[in-house]
């Protein structure tokens, strides 16, 4: 069980629809990086990922790499890296295609219900 | 008309490579990428890839890295050729061989305000001699002009290890410079005050209400918006990319088409220029083959521009062609709108 407050990386197609099920039960907002190993745009983005995901841990911040997972990626129309998608209850609220340094911050901060974190971090 | 403003006329390098690994350029890291753009004077505002390539929106115009092709297009007063020196030892270092080099610019509205080796065009060439390997043995600088009266030229430098073509015989490279951009138009480009949206949020509503998002369809579009105004944008579609960047101030307006592509680069064109309405426009177009184009090859672009152009009211005022051993036939053409 990954602690709150870190990406979770999705390896297989069970673990993805267990933890999208898992997201859309809790009501949370829930924000997907779909990204590339080989991708240079997905590593410059990545640690602001990361940092956010200890910023918000009300969010469930998952990764999907479009090579392990081919046919998620497709299911989801994934065409360029990384991608972005912002779901709640199951919806795409919003989608995000590219390394935006503020942008991304700004839609999670707009979307996210900020709760208090239950204990000092 | 200002003094200065500005410069929104670009510059833009092309560099081709051979080598093994199916990635190339594209292992370099960001850390690398951030050292080549140092140099420049510009730095990465947003960046995309997808199976083909990667795109990057830079402060002051774009990025494209290819497996084996890199495209660097840089405006104002950015020193793009001194990239040169730590690209080629990022290449060598990735095992990769420089095989053709490609410069290319139009007239700076502001030719004073250029730094060095950008002061001049002999500047330029001297600059890129000295910094190119001796394998580029072909080597040719030539200054394409437009009419008499005008003041706008073409300027292309081109160094190829080989005389035959780089560039695939099916698709051509398009670089359009719009100035005297409709004004109305042009202010769509600006920022509303008090408006606190990121710089990609405005440019993608840009995109859209500008039409520049109907151009292709198909393409996956990166806009931004700059403070207080101006726009960038990359298009991703397959292994095409496409680029648009616009300086909208009034006096110095300048808009920039660039995409590579087959035969519906003209379709292209026609949309782009109905976006702008410009006064004047000049459009390029490089073109792969031996580098020894025929005739036939040079009539038959400069035919398509202007059956693309002449409905939108604008009439052709030169045209040129020269073939660059190595680095293909490149044509120039100049437009201007009829006005009441």
């Amino acid at each position: 069980m990954a602690e709150e407050g870190a990406v979770i990386a999705c390896h297989t197609v069970d673990e993805w629809t267990q933890q999208l099920q898992q997201g859309n039960e809790s009501k949370k907002l829930v924000v997907i990086d779909f990204t590339a190993s080989w991708c240079a745009p997905c590593r410059m983005i990545a640690p602001i990922f990361a940092e956010l995901a200890r910023k918000f841990p009300g969010v469930l911040f998952l990764k999907v790499d479009v090579d392990e997972l081919k046919s998620v990626a497709q299911d989801w129309a994934i065409e360029a890296m990384p991608t972005f998608v912002f779901l709640k209850e199951g919806t795409i609220v919003d989608k995000l295609v590219g390394a935006h340094k503020d942008d991304l911050p700004k839609k999670i901060a707009a979307h996210a219900q900020v709760r208090a974190a239950p204990h000092a971090c | 008309m200002a003094v200065s403003g500005f410069e929104g006329f670009e510059k833009r390098l092309e560099l081709h490579f051979s080598g093994y690994d199916p990635l190339g350029l594209r292992r370099l890291s960001i850390d690398d990428l951030q050292q080549v753009l140092d140099a420049v004077q510009c730095s990465i505002v947003s960046a995309a890839g997808n199976h083909s390539f990667d795109a990057y929106v830079l402060s002051e115009s774009s990025l494209f890295l290819y497996p084996h092709k890199i495209i660097l297009k840089t405006c104002g007063t950015t020193q793009l050729l001194r990239s040169i020196p730590s690209l080629l030892r990022h290449a060598a270092d990735l095992g990769l061989r420089l095989r053709s080099c490609r410069y290319s610019r139009g007239s700076f509205i502001f030719p004073a305000a250029q730094p060095f080796p950008h002061s001049s065009f002999s500047d330029e060439v001297l600059f890129l001699d000295a910094r190119l390997p001796a394998t580029l043995r072909f080597r040719k600088a030539s200054i394409m002009p437009s009419d008499v009266i005008s003041s706008h030229s073409w300027h292309v430098y081109s160094a190829a290890a080989d005389v035959f073509s780089v560039l695939q015989p099916s698709s051509s490279t398009i670089e359009v410079c719009m100035t005297e951009l409709d004004c109305s138009l042009a202010r769509q480009f600006y920022r509303r005050k008090g408006d606190h949206r990121s710089g990609d949020d405005v440019g993608a509503e840009m995109t859209e209400l500008t039409g520049i998002g109907a151009i292709n369809p198909r393409a996956l579009v990166c806009g931004f918006a700059f403070q207080p105004c101006g726009y960038s944008m990359n298009g991703l579609d397959r292994d095409r990319y496409s680029t648009i960047h616009v300086t909208p101030e009034d006096g110095h307006s300048y808009a920039s088409f660039e995409c590579i592509g087959g035969r519906e680069v003209m379709d292209y064109l026609k949309k782009v220029v109905h976006v702008f309405r410009p006064g004047a426009v000049s459009v390029s177009v490089c073109m792969g083959g031996t580098g020894t184009g025929t005739d036939d090859d040079e009539e038959r672009v400069w035919s398509a521009v202007v059956r693309a152009l002449e409905p939108l009211g604008l009439s052709c005022r030169s045209r040129a062609a020269e073939d660059f051993p190595g680095a293909g036939t490149v044509t120039y053409q100049t437009f201007t709108a009829h006005r009441k």
